[in-house]
C-alpha cells in the first residue's frame, strides 16, 4: 500500500486553526470585527478541503498509474 | 471515509453552526452594540472622541431652571457666568475605525432646547441608540448662573455638581458629587458612592449600594441609606434611615434621628435629643444635649455627657453609661448595666448580667435578675433607694452624712449592715434582715437579695467628677464653605476651563487612538 503525499483533513485542520488565530489577534487589536468576518468565510474551510481532497486523489491516481506502468 | 474525516466535518459545522447562532443571537436579543463589549454597565473597546459645544442665553435676574438627561455619560454642572447656559458635550463613539465613529458621531445630536426660564440638554440617543447599535458615550460639561435651579437624570455615569442654587439629582450606576449648593438638594442614588458637601438648604437623600459622605448642611438632612455606610459631618437635624450599613455622625445641630437594621451607629456632639432604633450592632452616643432614647435588638449602648435624660431599651448586651444629667430609663435583657454619674436616679430592670451604678444622685428603682447589684452614689442619699436582686448580691456604699431609713432582707445569705442605728436578725436557719434608722433616718431605702445585702460607709466625691459636657458645636456649614469631610470624595470637582463662543454645533475630532488591549482596559477614562 502507497503511502499518501499528505493527508488533506490534516491540512485544511492546521489551516484553520492559524487562520483562527490570526483573525482573533485581529480582531483583539481592533483591526477586524471576528463574528461578521467569520459568518462569511467559514465555508471556504469546506472549500479547501474539498480541493486538497482532490488534490489527493489525483496524485493517488497518479501513483497508482506509476506503479501500473 | 475515516473516522478523521468524519470528526473534522462534524468540528467545521459545528463551528459554523455556532457562529450562525451567536450571529442570531446577538441580532435578535439586543445584548450589546456592535463593535464593543458591555461590561458593568460601560462599554469596551476601541472608542473615537468627538466635541460639539452650544450655549443659549437666560433671562437674567431670575432663577433659571436646567434639565440635563443623559444615559451614558458624565454630567458635570458647574457655576459659570450669569446670563447663559453654556454646554460642551464629548462623544465617545466605539468604533473599530476612526472613519466609521466620526460618520456615527456627526448623527449625535446635542440637544439645547428650552426658553430663557427653562433649558434642556440632551442628546438624541433614543432615536439613534437602539437601531444602530453601535456604543457611544456622551459626557456632558455644563456651565449655568450660580442662581440655576438643577435637574439632573444620568443612568450609566458620574455626576458631578457644585455651586449652583438648588438641585435634584437622579443617578443610577455611578457616583454622585454635590458641593456649595446655596439651597435644597435632593438626591437619589442607585449604585455608586455619594459625596454631598457645604449645601445651604435642606438635604434629602436616597441611595442603595454605594457609601455616603455628608458634611456641611446647613438645613435639615432626610437620608435614607441601604447597603452601605454613612457619614454625616456638621449637619442641622438629621433623620436617617439605614439598613445593612455603619453610621458615623458628628456636629448635629438639632435632633439626630436613626432608624436602623444591621447597622452599627455612633454619634457625636448632637445639640438635640438623640433617637436610635436598630439592631445587630452597637450603639455609641457621646455628647447629646437633649434625650438620649435608644432601642437595640443584639447591640450595646454606650452613651456619655447626656444633658437630658436616657431611655434605654437593649437585648443581648449591656449599656454603659457616663454623666448623665437626667433621669434614667433602662431595661436589658440579657446584658448588664454599667453607670457612672447619673444626676437624677434610674429605674433599671435588667436581666442576665450584674448591674453597677457608680456616682449617682437621686431616686434609684432597680431589678437584677440572674445578677448582683452594686451602689455607690456620689453623694449622701437624696432619694429612694429600692434594689431587688434574684439570684445576686446586693452592695450599697453610703456616702458619709446620709440620712436613711433601712428595710433590708437576704433570703438565702447574710445582711452585713455594720451602720449606726441598723440591727439584723436571723430568718430561721436560712436569710437574714436588717432594719433600722440611720443617722436619725431621712429617704426610704429597701434592699432584697437572693444572695447577701451589704452595706459599708464610704466618703462623700466630688460632684465635679459627674460634670455632663455640652455637646461641642462647630463652625456652623454654609454652601460657600463646605465643611471638608474626613474621608475623601471619590474624585475632584472638575473646573472646566471658559467656553468660547461656539456655533450651534460644530463637531471637532478629537481622536483617541484605538485601545490595544480592548479586552482588559475602559477607554472611558
Amino acid at each position: 500500500m502507497s503511502r499518501p503525499a499528505f493527508s488533506p483533513e490534516g491540512v485544511t485542520f492546521g489551516v484553520c486553526l492559524v487562520t483562527l488565530g490570526v483573525l482573533g489577534t485581529l480582531a483583539n487589536l481592533g483591526r477586524v470585527e471576528l463574528l461578521p468576518l467569520l459568518r462569511t468565510w467559514w465555508p471556504l474551510a469546506l472549500v479547501l478541503w474539498g480541493v486538497l481532497e482532490l488534490v489527493d486523489l489525483w496524485v493517488r491516481r497518479s501513483s497508482r498509474g506509476e506503479v501500473v506502468k | 471515509m475515516t473516522a478523521r474525516k468524519i470528526a473534522l466535518l462534524v468540528l467545521i459545522v459545528g463551528f459554523a453552526a455556532t457562529v450562525e447562532t451567536a450571529w442570531h443571537v446577538r441580532g435578535d436579543v439586543k445584548i450589546g452594540p456592535e463593535g464593543c463589549r458591555v461590561m458593568g454597565g460601560r462599554f469596551y473597546g476601541p472608542s473615537w472622541a468627538f466635541e460639539a459645544a452650544a450655549e443659549r442665553a437666560v433671562a437674567a435676574g431670575k432663577a433659571p431652571r436646567l434639565e440635563v438627561e443623559n444615559a451614558f455619560g458624565e454630567v458635570s454642572v458647574v457655576a459659570g457666568a450669569p446670563g447663559a447656559v453654556k454646554v460642551r458635550l464629548r462623544k465617545v463613539v466605539f468604533q473599530p475605525t476612526e472613519e466609521k465613529a466620526r460618520a456615527f458621531a456627526e448623527r449625535i445630536e446635542l440637544r439645547l432646547t428650552g426658553d430663557g426660564e427653562r433649558v434642556r440638554v440632551g442628546t438624541n440617543r433614543d432615536e439613534i441608540g437602539r437601531r444602530d447599535e453601535t456604543g457611544f458615550e456622551t459626557h456632558f460639561e455644563i456651565e449655568a448662573p450660580p442662581e440655576t435651579v438643577v435637574e439632573i437624570r444620568n443612568e450609566h455615569g458620574r455626576v458631578e455638581l457644585s455651586g449652583v442654587a438648588a438641585a435634584d439629582v437622579a443617578a443610577s450606576f455611578d457616583g454622585v458629587s454635590i458641593e456649595r449648593v446655596a439651597g435644597m438638594v435632593k438626591l437619589e442614588a442607585r449604585h455608586g458612592d455619594v459625596g454631598v458637601h457645604g449645601i445651604g438648604g435642606a438635604l434629602e437623600l436616597n441611595s442603595r449600594h454605594g457609601s455616603v459622605s455628608v458634611s456641611g448642611v446647613t438645613g435639615a438632612s432626610r437620608l435614607d441609606v441601604q447597603h452601605g455606610n454613612l457619614e454625616v459631618l456638621r449637619s442641622a437635624g438629621l433623620e436617617v434611615d439605614l439598613a445593612h450599613g455603619e453610621l458615623e455622625a458628628e456636629s448635629i445641630g438639632g435632633d439626630f434621628v436613626v432608624r436602623g437594621q444591621h447597622a452599627p451607629v455612633r454619634g457625636f456632639d448632637v445639640v438635640g435629643r438623640a433617637h436610635v432604633e436598630t439592631s445587630f450592632g452597637d450603639v455609641r452616643l457621646e455628647r447629646v444635649g437633649g434625650e438620649l432614647y435608644a432601642r437595640v435588638q443584639h447591640g450595646g449602648v454606650t452613651g456619655s455627657d447626656v444633658t437630658g435624660g436616657a431611655n434605654i431599651e437593649v437585648t443581648h448586651d449591656g449599656v454603659t453609661l457616663e454623666r448623665v444629667a437626667g433621669p434614667v430609663e433602662a431595661v436589658v435583657q440579657h446584658g448588664g448595666v454599667e453607670a457612672r454619674g447619673l444626676a437624677r436616679g434610674a429605674r433599671i430592670r435588667v436581666s442576665g448580667s450584674d448591674v453597677t451604678l457608680d456616682g449617682f444622685s437621686g431616686p434609684i428603682d432597680l431589678e437584677v435578675d440572674r445578677g448582683s447589684a452594686r451602689l455607690a452614689p456620689g453623694s449622701p442619699l437624696d432619694g429612694e433607694i429600692v434594689a431587688r436582686s434574684t439570684h445576686g448580691d446586693v452592695r450599697l456604699e453610703v456616702p458619709e452624712g446620709s440620712r436613711f431609713e433601712l428595710e433590708a432582707e437576704s433570703v438565702r445569705g447574710r445582711v452585713d449592715a455594720p451602720l449606726e442605728g441598723l440591727t439584723a436578725e436571723d430568718e430561721g436557719h436560712r436569710g437574714q434582715r436588717a432594719s433600722g434608722r440611720h443617722a436619725g433616718g431621712g429617704v426610704s431605702v429597701r434592699l432584697k437579695a437572693d444572695g447577701d445585702v451589704i452595706l459599708e460607709s464610704r466618703p462623700v466625691r466630688s460632684r465635679d467628677a459627674w460634670a455632663v459636657a455640652p455637646p461641642r458645636t462647630g463652625g456652623k456649614p454654609t454652601a460657600e464653605a463646605p465643611a471638608v469631610a474626613r474621608s475623601p470624595t471619590p474624585k475632584a470637582t472638575p473646573r472646566p476651563t471658559p467656553l468660547p463662543a461656539p456655533p450651534a454645533e460644530a463637531p471637532a475630532a478629537t481622536p483617541r487612538p484605538p485601545q490595544a488591549t480592548p479586552d482588559r482596559t475602559s477607554t472611558k477614562r
